[in-house]
């Protein structure tokens, strides 16, 4: 078992997602989030006409960019580390999620680090970087205003950019309580800038006090040895330019050849994610500290990750890597939005969870979540860089087919069921049996209320039945009459 | 111009009106319709559960029996997208089959779309007193492309009001499959098409795939909606009577 594995509860991704379902305080807290996503992204879509800019044409340039990068991904790679220690930045490469905390650790002690503040990464949960750093005495902080959330409630974010929309403004206000010390007020929603004043003084304590600072990257930019960072809180600039030590903790396939790259990636990455034509803040982050600088940082280190990504080059799930993180598969995922992230068992949900999950963790850990999908691509048709995500999925169904990891019983029914559907004569004579069988089964008003052999669908729905005689049969009688 | 009707199994099995609504309507408009006999089903199933072998054998089963017409039509954007653009990735890389399954494909058509893109009709056979709203089923939008085609023959039909519903687009929560598997996620998302349904309180709620009808018939009974009508496209084309 790989170490991501360890920390995956994807196998029990049947049981939490019933389990959320059946949440009312979540159920709330996702229907109030859902329309303004979706809102948002199709509003800053159709803004891009004033630019004169079309939206297919730009998921096509930036499916090419992302494309390009990574069928020369080493290439790429050698650049932005050969440029990265020109600007005076240490580059390190790490296998998996263990590493990175080792790595992290050894220049936290190294520097006398008491310490970190970060900035949002998903990475750094891949990697349980927070728990690595407790253990070693090193205080982490996230600064993100959801991350801040999910850590004080001692929580995994349940989205990739807005980590504490599981939770209503009543549960937070609950937490800040609890944890600022203070009475509770009942707030609105209308005192949410007063909520975040409240942690941000207490994060202003942080910023200044904190001798590490931790982020992930949005991109590498190669020619220049650049970490950009795509944010709208304005921490990122706290956590990268105050304390001493810079730490970036990326994946190695969030590299872009060029700034012209990026800036069409930009394009699309903040409308896709929020619906904004830029974020409020770009950080463009080349190097440490120059003399005549105000602030920055005195060593920057950049930690380069795999924890499985190049082992998707050149295998049938490739097309993942060109993923830019912005959110907009689950944003527009029935599914996702029927459960939340949590009940995905991993670090990232959705369906780009759905795919990275097994690919990351192995197939075998994460049964359920190539099936967790109704098939609808509302997914695919969003994707800023055209990842075919149902694609990838069924791909991965078929994967679980190859390796045997699918229900016997699953698969004997299909076998038995594609056997007679390829002999029409008998198909016919038995479907006429089970017509009439269910036809026996339903109420008097041609309803069925409760179906033993498929008591999920009757759980919430019945099952309307016709006449009780095939089309087969009728056209038949039609024809003969 | 000779075209086989293939009905799909669900419609065979739970609603055989939809194929004689869909005969109707194809041979009002003056083509010689063929039901191919040995019809089963498409293999989507197999498909989506990642059973390649069995849908690929299923898959070939359609393609001879279908590939002497010069069209095929289909009541479903479901079943139709997976002749029309799963059948030529089954078949990629297989000199014999591959071509046969592309050939097909170019000649298959979900019925609306063959409707209005093929046969141009500009009357329909049915009358339908009161307010319908439609519901863009996933493969037949996404899959298919198929958005204007319905509305433009629902608009031909008269007697017949179009009230959109609110997130037209957004999935029923059926998924073939994935209504049993996941039978509470499935009920979580259907009912929130229910609500859009509702809201725009339509006397009938159309669409044009009986997988996600008969998930949204299913749950608007359970949750106590006797009176909104729950109708396949082709019925309301073709008239009651069909």
């Amino acid at each position: 078992m790989t170490a991501a594995a360890k920390h995956s509860q994807a196998m029990h991704f049947q049981a939490r997602a019933g389990e959320k379902v059946r949440n009312p305080v979540l159920q709330r807290a996702l229907q109030k989030a859902k329309p303004l996503f979706v809102g948002k992204r199709a509003k800053g879509m159709a803004a891009l006409a004033e630019d004169a800019l079309d939206v297919e044409t730009l998921r096509t340039a930036c499916e090419a960019i992302r494309n390009r990068t990574l069928a020369d991904l080493d290439v790429w790679l050698d650049i932005f580390e050969e440029r990265a220690k020109a600007t005076g930045a240490e580059v390190l490469w790490a296998r998996d999620g263990e590493e990175v905390g080792r790595l992290v650790v050894e220049i936290a002690r190294r520097h006398g680090v008491t310490k970190a503040t970060k900035s949002k990464s998903m990475l750094s949960e891949e990697a349980h970087l927070n728990e690595a750093l407790a253990e070693a005495g090193i205080r982490p902080v996230e600064t993100d205003l959801g991350e801040y959330i999910v850590q004080l409630a001692g929580e995994a974010p349940s989205h990739i950019i807005a980590p504490a929309v599981h939770k209503t403004i009543e549960e937070v206000e609950a937490l800040f309580a609890r944890e600022h010390g203070r009475p509770i007020e009942t707030r609105t929603s209308a005192d949410i800038p007063d909520m975040t004043r409240e942690a941000r003084e207490v994060l202003r304590q942080h910023f200044l006090t904190a001798e590490m600072g931790i982020s992930g990257a949005n991109f590498l930019i190669a020619e220049t040895g650049t970490a950009a960072l795509v944010t709208n809180e304005g921490n990122g600039r706290m956590v990268t330019t105050l304390p001493k030590v810079h730490v970036v903790v990326t994946g190695i396939e969030k590299i872009v050849p060029t700034f012209e790259d990026f800036a069409t990636l930009m394009r699309m990455l903040p409308r896709s994610a929020t619906g904004q034509s830029i974020s409020n803040y770009v950080s463009l982050l080349t190097g440490t500290k120059r003399e005549g600088d105000h602030d920055g940082p005195e060593k920057t280190v950049f930690i380069l990750v795999d924890n499985g990504r190049a082992g998707l080059l050149g295998s049938p799930y490739q097309d993942m890597l060109r993923c830019i993180r912005c959110g907009a598969c689950m944003n527009h995922c029935p599914v996702y939005f029927s459960l939340g992230g949590h009940a995905y068992g991993w670090v990232y949900p959705g369906p780009m969870g759905s795919v990275l999950t097994p690919l990351y963790t192995g197939i075998e850990n994460a049964l359920d979540l190539p099936h967790a999908s109704t098939g609808c691509n509302q997914c695919g048709s969003v994707c800023p860089v055209r990842i075919p995500l149902p694609k990838l999925m069924h791909r991965l169904r078929e994967e679980q087919v190859e390796r045997g990891l699918r229900p016997w019983s699953e698969r004997l029914a299909l076998k038995a069921w594609a056997w007679l559907a390829g002999r029409p004569v008998l198909y016919r004579w038995m479907t006429r049996r089970a017509v009439r069988y269910l036809n026996w089964l339903a109420d008097d008003d041609g309803r069925i209320r409760i179906l033993g052999m498929a008591p999920g669908w009757t759980a919430g729905r019945d099952l309307p039945m016709a006449s009780g005689r095939t089309f087969n049969e009728l056209y038949k009688a039609r024809k003969r009459a | 111009m000779r075209l086989a009707l293939y009905v799909t199994c669900l419609v065979d099995l739970m609603r055989p009106s939809v194929g004689f609504a869909a005969l109707r309507l194809l041979e009002e408009a003056g083509c010689e319709v063929i039901v191919p006999e040995g019809q089963t089903c498409c293999g989507q199933p197999a498909w989506s559960a990642g059973e390649r072998g069995l849908a690929a054998d299923l898959a070939k089963k359609a393609i001879a029996e279908l590939e002497a017409f010069d069209h095929v039509v289909i009541p479903s954007g479901s079943c139709a997208d997976q002749v029309r653009n799963i059948y030529p990735q089954l078949f990629a890389d297989d000199p014999d089959w591959g071509p046969r399954a592309r050939s097909l494909a170019g000649r298959t058509y979900e019925l609306t779309s063959f409707l209005v893109d093929v046969l141009k009709i500009s009357a329909v056979p049915g009358a339908f007193e009161g307010s319908v709203t439609y519901h863009d089923s996933c493969k037949g939008l996404r899959g298919l492309g198929i958005k204007r085609q319905p509305r433009d023959l629902l608009s031909r039909v008269p007697g017949l009001a179009l009230k959109e519903m609110g997130e037209c687009e957004e999935c029923c929560g059926f998924g073939g499959a994935f209504s049993v598997k996941f039978g509470d996620v499935s009920t979580r998302i259907v009912d929130r098409k229910c609500e859009s349904i509702a809201a725009v309180a339509a006397d009938a709620v159309v669409g044009g795939d009986l997988g996600c009808l008969m998930n949204i018939e299913g749950r608007l009974r359970r949750r106590g909606d006797e009176t909104t009508r729950v109708l396949h496209i082709a019925e309301v084309l073709a008239g009651g009577d069909a």
